[in-house]
C-alpha cells in the first residue's frame, strides 16, 4: 500500500509549569498517520495522551511551559503556523476533535442541531439551511435521528450525547479525526455501536483516525497502527498485526499479558508498580524500576530504535537488532 | 443505526408549553402574595410592638388633649371636674377617630388590609413637602431621589465589572488580575465611609463639587440647568459608592466567569476554533444568563436597602433619610409604608425572574411541569 501521509509528527514537546516544577506531559513524541489510516495510542492514565491531542489541536490550558517540535499535515507545518491562521484553517476543517466528557461537552442551553452546525457557519460561512442540511446527513450517519436537532442536549441519553458529538466532529468532513477516550464512560453495547460507526465512517469517507484509549480490546477492532505511550514517551509504534501478536517493548508485552482473553487457562497478569512522575523524571529508561528484563545499558536514555519498516521502539534490548538503517 | 426511543419527550406543541407556562406563572403568583402577606404583617406586628405602641400612643393622645383643653381661655372659668369631663370626650372621640378603642389583633387586621392594597393610611407626625399626610404620598415623593442616586451608582458598578470581569477572565493570573484580587478588601469600608474622605476633599479641601444635598439652594429656574445641578451634587455619593464595591463585585463576577470559562463544553468550543467573542457570548454568558439577571434584579430592588447612612452622610433627601426620621418619629405608618412597597418591589421582580428564567433557560422550561430524566 502506497498511501500518503497525512500527519507527521516529530519530536513533540508540551510542558506545562506548575507549583511543584515543569511536567513534561509529552516529551519528543514522533510517529505519523498515513490517509484512512487509524491510529490507537494506549497509554496508562496520565502518560501524556490527552495532552499529546490537546497539543495537536492547539487546545492548551493557560500554564504551558513548553510547546515545540515539527508537525506536518499533508503539506503543511502546522506549528508554524499563527494562532489565526491555525483557526482558521486548521481547526476544525482540517483536524477535528471528541474530547474527553463528552458527556458535558455540549452547551446545555444551545439546540444540539445548532451546535453540530456551527463549524460549517463559522469557518465556512454556510448558510443555516445548507449546514442543517449537512448536519441532518451527519446525524443519520452516526446513528441519530434527525428528529434530535431541535433538542436540548439534557433531553438526549449519554449514548445520544456522545454520537452528536461525533457528528459534531464528522460534520466539516475533515481529514483527520481525533478521539480522545470516546467510549470510555458508556455501556458495551452503546461502546460498539460507536465503534461500528467509526468503521464504516473510516471505510465510505477515508478519513484518518486518532484514538486515544486505555482499552486494548475496544481498540483493536479499529487499529491500523499502535502507539504505545509511557510517561510523555512513545515506546512503541507498530503496525496493529505486529503489536498485538509480537510486541516488542517489554512494556508492551506486560501489557498484552494483562488484557484478559477468552479460552485462555493462565490469569491475566498485571504490571507491577506506579508509572514515574513527570515532574520527576527519572534518567535512563523510564519503565527501568517496573521492567523484569533491566540490565546494565538501562541507566542511559534509550533512542528509538527501528525494527522494520514503520516500527520503531525505545528499549536497549533491540539494539543491534534493528533492520537497517533509514526511517 | 437504531435510535434509542423515548431519550427525551416528544415534541411538545406551543400550546401545551403555553398552557404549562400559565399554571406555573399562576403558583407562583400565589405563593408570592402570601409571601407578601405574611412579611407585612410581621412589619405590622413588630412595628407596633404586638400592640404596645397603642399604649404609648393613648398616654399621648391624653397629654395632648389635656394640654389643650388647659390653655384654651374658653374653658378657664369650667369648674375642674367639667373640665375633666371635656377632656374624657375629646380623647374618647380622638379614640374612636383612630379605632383604638377597638384590640390591636382586629385594627392589625385592618391595617394589613389596607396596606394590601397600597391603602397605608395617615402619617402620625411626618408629611411630605408638599404638606400631605398620606403616607403613599409621603414614600412615592422621596422614591425618585433614591431610584436616581442609587440606580445610577449600581448600574454603573454593575455593568462595569461584568465587562472588566469578562476581560481578566481571559488574563488569568495576569498583573491587572492580581491588581484586582488585592484590591478587594477595599469593600470591607462602606459606600459613606469613603463619602466621608471624598466630601472633606473635594468639598473642602479643593472646593469643586458640592457637599451635599441633591440641588443649588436656591434651584435653577431652567430644567436644564436643573438637571445639570443634579449631576454635578450626584458626582461625589456615585464615586463613594462605585469605590466601595467595584473591586469585589469585579473579582466576584471574575471568579465566576473563571469557574464558567472551564466548563468541557467552553473547551470544546476553543477546540472547535470559534472566535472568542462568540465563545463568550454564546458558551460563557448565555449559560450562565439566569445568575447574572438575578444579581442584577436583586441588586436593583436592593438599592436602597443600604440607603440609609449614605443619604444622612451626602444629605439626599430620599427614602433612606425618610426611614430614618419616620424611626425618630416613631411614626408607625411610615415606617410600615416603606416596607410595605419594598416588599411588593421584591416580589414583584420574583415574579418577573421565575418567567424570564423560563424564557432564558431551556432546562427550566422544560421542569416547569413534571421532569423527563
Amino acid at each position: 500500500m502506497a498511501q500518503k501521509t497525512l500527519l507527521s509528527v516529530e519530536g513533540l514537546e508540551l510542558q506545562y509549569q506548575t507549583r511543584r516544577g515543569v511536567a513534561r506531559a509529552v516529551d519528543g513524541v514522533s510517529f505519523d498517520i498515513l490517509a484512512n489510516e487509524a491510529l490507537v495510542v494506549l497509554g496508562e492514565s496520565g502518560c501524556g495522551k490527552s495532552s499529546l491531542a490537546k497539543a495537536l489541536l492547539r487546545v492548551l490550558p493557560r500554564n504551558v511551559h513548553r510547546f515545540s517540535g515539527k508537525v506536518m499535515l499533508g503539506d503543511t507545518d502546522i506549528m508554524a503556523l499563527s494562532e489565526e491562521a491555525f483557526r482558521r484553517d486548521v481547526q476544525w476543517t482540517r483536524i477535528a476533535m471528541v474530547m474527553q466528557a463528552a458527556m458535558n461537552a455540549l452547551n446545555p442551553v444551545v439546540r444540539v442541531g445548532e451546535q453540530v452546525a456551527e463549524p460549517l457557519r463559522v469557518h465556512m460561512g454556510w448558510s443555516r439551511a445548507r449546514a442543517m442540511e449537512r448536519v441532518a446527513r451527519t446525524f443519520e450517519q452516526v446513528g441519530v435521528s434527525t428528529d434530535f436537532l431541535q433538542r436540548y442536549p439534557f433531553e438526549l441519553s449519554g449514548g445520544m450525547r456522545q454520537r452528536v458529538v461525533l457528528a459534531m466532529a464528522l460534520v466539516t468532513e475533515p481529514e483527520l479525526v481525533i478521539l480522545d477516550e470516546p467510549t470510555s464512560a458508556l455501556d458495551v453495547l452503546t461502546q460498539a455501536g460507536i465503534m461500528n460507526v467509526l468503521k464504516r465512517i473510516k471505510q465510505e469517507q477515508g478519513t484518518s483516525f486518532m484514538l486515544i484509549t486505555h482499552d486494548v480490546a475496544t481498540s483493536s477492532e479499529i487499529a491500523d497502527r499502535v502507539a504505545l505511550m509511557y510517561a510523555g514517551q512513545v515506546v512503541e509504534v507498530a503496525d496493529a498485526q505486529d503489536f498485538f501478536h509480537a510486541p516488542a517493548h517489554p512494556y508492551s508485552q506486560m501489557l498484552m499479558a494483562s488484557v484478559p482473553r477468552l479460552r485462555q487457562r493462565e490469569e491475566p497478569a498485571h504490571i507491577p508498580g506506579q508509572p514515574p512522575d513527570l515532574i520527576d523524571l527519572p534518567s535512563g529508561c523510564r519503565f527501568a524500576d517496573r521492567c523484569p528484563s533491566r540490565f546494565g545499558r538501562c541507566a542511559e536514555d534509550p533512542e528509538p530504535i527501528r525494527l522494520a519498516r514503520r516500527h520503531h521502539v525505545r528499549c536497549w534490548l533491540h539494539a543491534g537488532r534493528s533492520g537497517g538503517g533509514g526511517a | 443505526m437504531s435510535v434509542v426511543p423515548g431519550a427525551g419527550p416528544a415534541r411538545r406543541g406551543w400550546l401545551t408549553d403555553l398552557r404549562r407556562i400559565m399554571v406555573f406563572t399562576g403558583k407562583r403568583l400565589i405563593a408570592l402574595v402570601l409571601t407578601v402577606l405574611v412579611g407585612v404583617y410581621l412589619t405590622i406586628l413588630i412595628a407596633n410592638m404586638g400592640g404596645q405602641v397603642d399604649d404609648l400612643r393613648l398616654i399621648q393622645i391624653r397629654s395632648n388633649v389635656s394640654e389643650q383643653v388647659r390653655a384654651d381661655p374658653t374653658f378657664f372659668d369650667l369648674p375642674s371636674e367639667e373640665r375633666q369631663d371635656i377632656i374624657e370626650r375629646r380623647v374618647q372621640m380622638e379614640v374612636e377617630r383612630r379605632s383604638l378603642d377597638q384590640p390591636f389583633f382586629v385594627r392589625s387586621i385592618d391595617y394589613l388590609q389596607g396596606a394590601m392594597l397600597l391603602d397605608l393610611g395617615r402619617a402620625e407626625e411626618m408629611h411630605s413637602d408638599r404638606g400631605a399626610r398620606d403616607v403613599y404620598w409621603i414614600i412615592v415623593e422621596r422614591l425618585p431621589a433614591t431610584l436616581l442616586l442609587f440606580g445610577t451608582a449600581n448600574l454603573l458598578v454593575f455593568f462595569v465589572s461584568v465587562w472588566a470581569a469578562l476581560w481578566l477572565s481571559r488574563r488569568y493570573g495576569s498583573g491587572t488580575d492580581r491588581a484586582v484580587i488585592a484590591l478587594a478588601p477595599s469593600s470591607a469600608a462602606p459606600g459613606w465611609f469613603y463619602g466621608i474622605f471624598l466630601i472633606l476633599f473635594f468639598a473642602f479641601v479643593i472646593p469643586v463639587l458640592p457637599a451635599g444635598g441633591m440641588v443649588d439652594i436656591p434651584p435653577p429656574e431652567s430644567s436644564w440647568e436643573y438637571g445639570l445641578s443634579v449631576m454635578r451634587h450626584m458626582i461625589l455619593p456615585v464615586v463613594a459608592m462605585f469605590l466601595s464595591s467595584i473591586f469585589i463585585s469585579i473579582y466576584s463576577w471574575r471568579t465566576f466567569f473563571l469557574i464558567h470559562s472551564s466548563e468541557d463544553y467552553v473547551e470544546m468550543a476553543r477546540a472547535k476554533g470559534l472566535p472568542s467573542a462568540l465563545i463568550e457570548r454564546r458558551y460563557i454568558l448565555r449559560p450562565t444568563l439566569s445568575p447574572i439577571i438575578t444579581s442584577f434584579a436583586l441588586m436593583l430592588i436592593g438599592l436602597w436597602s443600604g440607603a440609609i447612612i449614605l443619604e444622612q452622610v451626602f444629605n439626599w433627601p430620599g427614602l433612606g433619610t425618610l426611614l430614618f426620621q419616620a424611626i425618630g418619629h416613631r411614626d408607625t405608618p411610615v415606617i410600615i409604608g416603606s416596607v410595605v412597597i419594598f416588599a411588593y418591589l421584591l416580589a414583584l421582580t420574583v415574579f418577573l425572574l421565575d418567567i424570564l428564567y423560563a424564557i432564558l433557560d431551556p432546562r427550566v422550561r422544560v421542569g416547569i411541569e413534571g421532569d423527563n430524566r
